[in-house]
C-alpha cells in the first residue's frame, strides 16, 4: 500500500549509491586491492571521514530535527572508541606477553600472564593491576556491548536530568559542553583507569589479524565504515521520516504546542538523544582503530563544536547535508593543515594556511549562517529549481492573508 | 447534572499581583460557554491553570466523572486526559503540511515507541481528509501550513483540536483578526462543536459572543463577577461599570 522508505525519499537512494560508488572506487585505487594510486594513510583518512560523517548525521538528528544543539556529541564518539580500544589493547598485549613468556622453562599460568599484561598496559601510569572498569576487557563481545551501553546510559541519565528540568536553548548547549569537558578532565587523571593523558594506543593492530597487512586492513575498515554509515543513515532517515519525524520537528519549532497535543516532549527528546549517542559511539568505535590512538584530548569541547560547524556548513535539517558537510570540511581541513595547501605570498605577508585555516573556517561558518542558512545542501535546491520566495517585511496582519508589507505594495 | 470540569477556589499570584482570586467555575458535558472580561481579568491565566501551564497557589481543579485532580498532571497528561486548547495566535507547525499537522493531532497512542512504528492506514487518511473538509481545508491537504492565510490557520488549529477528540475544548479569542465572513463561519463551527464536546470560548468581542448565544461568565480582577445569559449579565450594573462602561 505505502511505498517503501527509500522510494518516498529518493535522496536516501542517491546517498547510498554515491557511497557505494565511492567505496568501490577507493578499493580499486588502493594499495591493498588495486592500483595503489591512493596511499594507505589516505585510505585510513577516508575511512575515518566516513565515521565522522555518521557522527554528523546523528548530530543532525539531534540538532537539525529535534532542535537540541548538543555540543557534547564527541564525548559519545570518544567513549565508543575507548570501549573498543580496551579490548584491542588487552588482546594484543596478551599476544605479545604470551609469546615472550612461552620461552620460559616453566609455562606461565593465566594469572601470571594477566599480571604481566596489566604491568605492560598500566606501567605508564604507575600501576600493575587492572582497574575495575577493565572487567570485560578480555572479551570482544563484552566490550562491543559496552560500546553501545556506556554512551547510551550516559546520554540517558544526562538527557533525563536535563530535559526533565526543561533546560533549553543555549543553557542546554552549555550543559552538554560541561559534560564533555568534565569527562575529558576526569580521563586526563592517571587514576581514572584509562591511562590518563597517554590514552590507548596501538589500536591499528588488530589481534588475530597480524598476518593481514595494513594495506588490506585499511580497506577492510573502509568497507566496515561505509556499511555502518549506510545502515546508520537508513536508520536515522527512517526515524526522521513519518510521524515520529513530524513530532520531532514540531518539538523543534514549538515545544509548548506539542505538549498541548498530548505528546511527552521530554520522552521524545530522550529517545532522539540516546539514539544519536549510540550511533555516534558506534562511529567512534570504528574511527579509533583506524586512527590508532585515542586520548582524552578527543573529548575536548572543541571537537564537538567542530561537529556542529560541519553540520551547519553542510546544511542542517537534511541528513545528506550533514554528511556532505562533515566530509567536505574535514577533508579540506586536513588538506590545509597537512601543509599541502600552497602558501599565498602577498609580498608584505605570506599566508601560511596551517595558521590561517582556522580563521578561514570560522569566517565561512559565520558567512554560511548569515547568507546561506541551508548550507551546501541548499545547492541541491538550487539545482532542482526550488527557490523560496524572497519575502521582506513583517506579515501585514491577519486580514491581509499571507501577503507581507512589500509584496502588498507591488 | 454533574460537572465535567470543576474549578474550586483557585488563586494564583505573580510577583504579588493576584491574577486569579478565589475563582470557582463549572462546566457540564457538551456545554458551550463564553468567558468575557476586560484585559487583565485573568482569562488566559485561567486557561493556563486548567491546561497545566501554570500551577495555582491554592484551590482545586477536578476533571471528569471521577473528579480527578488535574493539578498533579503535566501539560501532555492533561491533553491526553481530554482537554484541548486553542491559542489566541494560531499556532500550527508552519514547516509541515496541513495533512501532517492533522495526522500529528489525530487521536492515537502518544508514546515515542508506538509513534515510531505508526503507519498511515486507510482509516487515518480518510479521517484526516474528513477533518480538513470539516474546517474548510479539504483542498489544502498538501500545502505547507505556513502558506495558509491567518483565518485558515485558525481553522487548521481547530481541526487539530477536533482530531485530538477532546471532551473539553478551551478556545482563546477565536475571532481575533478574522474577517466578517470568517467570523460567521467560526461561529457556526463552534456551535456545531458544542453538540459533541464541552466548549469554553474566551472572547471580548460582544457581537461575537451574542452570536454564540450561550451562557456567559464575566471575569473581573481574577474572579467571577456575573454568570448567566448575555442579556442577564449585560443588565448587571456591576458588569456595566467595569466592562461595558468603558467602551
Amino acid at each position: 500500500m505505502r511505498k517503501p522508505l527509500v522510494l518516498r525519499h529518493p535522496s536516501i537512494l542517491v546517498f547510498l549509491g554515491v557511497l557505494a560508488v565511492f567505496t568501490v572506487a577507493v578499493t580499486v585505487l588502493s594499495a591493498g586491492y588495486g592500483t595503489g594510486a591512493i596511499s594507505t594513510s589516505m585510505v585510513k583518512t577516508l575511512g575515518k571521514t566516513l565515521c565522522l560523517a555518521l557522527a554528523a548525521v546523528a548530530m543532525d538528528l539531534v540538532w537539525g530535527y529535534a532542535g537540541i544543539l548538543s555540543l557534547g556529541q564527541m564525548a559519545f564518539f570518544a567513549l565508543g572508541g575507548y570501549m573498543i580500544g580496551m579490548w584491542l589493547m588487552v588482546a594484543r598485549t596478551e599476544g605479545i606477553v604470551a609469546g615472550s613468556l612461552a620461552n620460559l622453562p616453566i609455562p606461565p599460568t593465566d594469572a601470571e600472564i594477566s599480571a604481566a599484561v596489566a604491568t605492560q598496559i598500566f606501567g605508564v601510569v604507575g600501576s600493575d593491576k587492572f582497574p575495575m572498569i577493565w572487567a570485560f576487557s578480555g572479551s570482544l563481545w563484552g566490550q562491543l556491548a559496552l560500546v553501545v551501553l556506556v554512551p547510551g546510559l550516559l546520554a540517558l541519565v544526562f538527557g533525563w536530568l536535563a530535559f526533565r528540568s526543561r533546560v533549553n536553548g543555549v543553557y542546554l548547549s552549555i550543559l552538554t559542553q560541561a559534560m564533555t569537558l568534565a569527562l575529558a578532565l576526569y580521563l586526563f587523571q592517571n587514576d581514572s583507569g584509562l591511562r590518563g593523558n597517554n590514552g590507548l594506543s596501538g589500536l591499528q593492530n588488530i589481534p588475530g589479524l597480524d598476518a593481514v597487512s595494513q594495506e588490506k586492513l585499511s580497506i577492510w575498515f573502509l568497507w566496515a565504515s561505509a556499511v555502518t554509515l549506510g545502515l546508520g543513515y537508513l536508520l536515522i532517515a527512517w526515524v526522521a521520516s513519518g510521524k515520529f519525524g513530524s513530532v520531532t520537528r514540531a518539538i523543534r519549532d514549538d515545544e509548548a504546542r506539542v505538549r498541548f497535543l498530548g505528546y511527552s516532549v521530554e520522552g521524545y527528546k530522550l529517545v532522539v538523544f540516546v539514539l544519536a549517542a549510540v550511533v555516534t559511539a558506534i562511529a567512534g568505535a570504528l574511527y579509533y582503530p583506524q586512527a590508532g590512538i585515542i586520548n582524552p584530548a578527543e573529548l575536548a569541547p572543541i571537537a564537538s563544536i567542530y561537529l556542529a560547524v560541519w553540520v551547519a556548513i553542510g546544511g542542517r535539517g537534511r541528513l545528506y547535508g550533514a554528511a556532505i558537510g562533515a566530509i567536505f570540511v574535514s577533508m579540506l581541513s586536513s588538506w590545509f593543515t597537512g601543509g599541502r595547501a600552497p602558501d599565498v605570498n602577498l609580498g608584505f605577508y605570506t599566508i601560511k594556511w596551517v595558521d590561517w585555516w582556522q580563521v578561514l573556517l570560522g569566517l565561512s561558518f559565520v558567512l554560511v549562517t548569515l547568507l546561506a542558512p541551508k548550507g551546501i545542501a541548499g545547492l541541491v535546491d538550487l539545482f532542482e529549481g526550488l527557490r523560496p520566495p524572497k519575502r521582506q517585511g513583517q506579515p501585514m496582519g491577519p486580514d491581509m492573508g499571507s501577503l507581507r508589507e512589500k509584496e502588498a505594495v507591488e | 447534572m454533574t460537572a465535567l470540569l470543576e474549578v474550586r477556589g483557585i488563586s494564583v499570584s505573580f510577583d504579588g499581583f493576584r491574577a486569579i482570586n478565589n475563582l470557582s467555575f463549572e462546566i457540564a458535558d457538551r456545554e458551550l460557554r463564553a468567558i468575557i472580561g476586560p484585559n487583565g481579568a485573568g482569562k488566559t491565566t485561567f486557561m493556563d491553570i486548567v491546561t497545566g501551564k501554570t500551577r495555582p497557589n491554592e484551590g482545586q481543579v477536578l476533571w471528569g466523572e471521577n473528579s480527578k485532580s488535574l493539578l498533579r498532571m503535566n501539560e501532555s497528561q492533561i491533553a491526553r486526559a481530554g482537554i484541548g486548547r486553542k491559542f489566541q495566535r494560531p499556532t500550527v507547525f508552519e514547516d509541515q503540511t496541513v495533512a501532517e499537522n492533522l495526522t500529528m493531532a489525530l487521536s492515537a497512542s502518544r508514546s515515542p515507541f508506538s509513534v515510531l512504528r505508526w503507519k498511515p492506514t486507510q482509516d487515518s487518511v480518510t479521517r484526516v481528509g474528513e477533518l480538513a473538509t470539516e474546517v474548510g481545508l479539504g483542498d489544502q491537504l498538501g500545502r505547507k501550513s505556513g502558506e495558509l492565510s491567518h483565518g485558515q490557520k485558525q481553522w487548521l488549529e481547530i481541526g487539530m483540536l477536533l482530531a485530538q477528540e477532546p471532551r473539553l475544548l478551551l478556545v482563546d479569542e477565536p475571532a481575533a483578526g478574522m474577517t466578517l465572513a470568517e467570523r460567521e463561519q467560526t461561529t457556526t463551527l463552534l456551535r456545531n462543536l458544542a453538540e459533541k464536546h464541552a466548549v469554553v470560548v474566551v472572547e471580548h468581542d460582544m457581537d461575537f459572543v451574542r452570536r454564540l448565544d450561550c451562557k456567559v461568565t464575566v471575569l473581573h480582577e481574577g474572579s467571577v463577577l456575573a454568570e448567566g445569559s448575555l442579556d442577564h449579565v449585560t443588565a448587571n450594573p456591576q458588569v456595566i461599570e467595569v466592562y461595558l462602561g468603558r467602551g
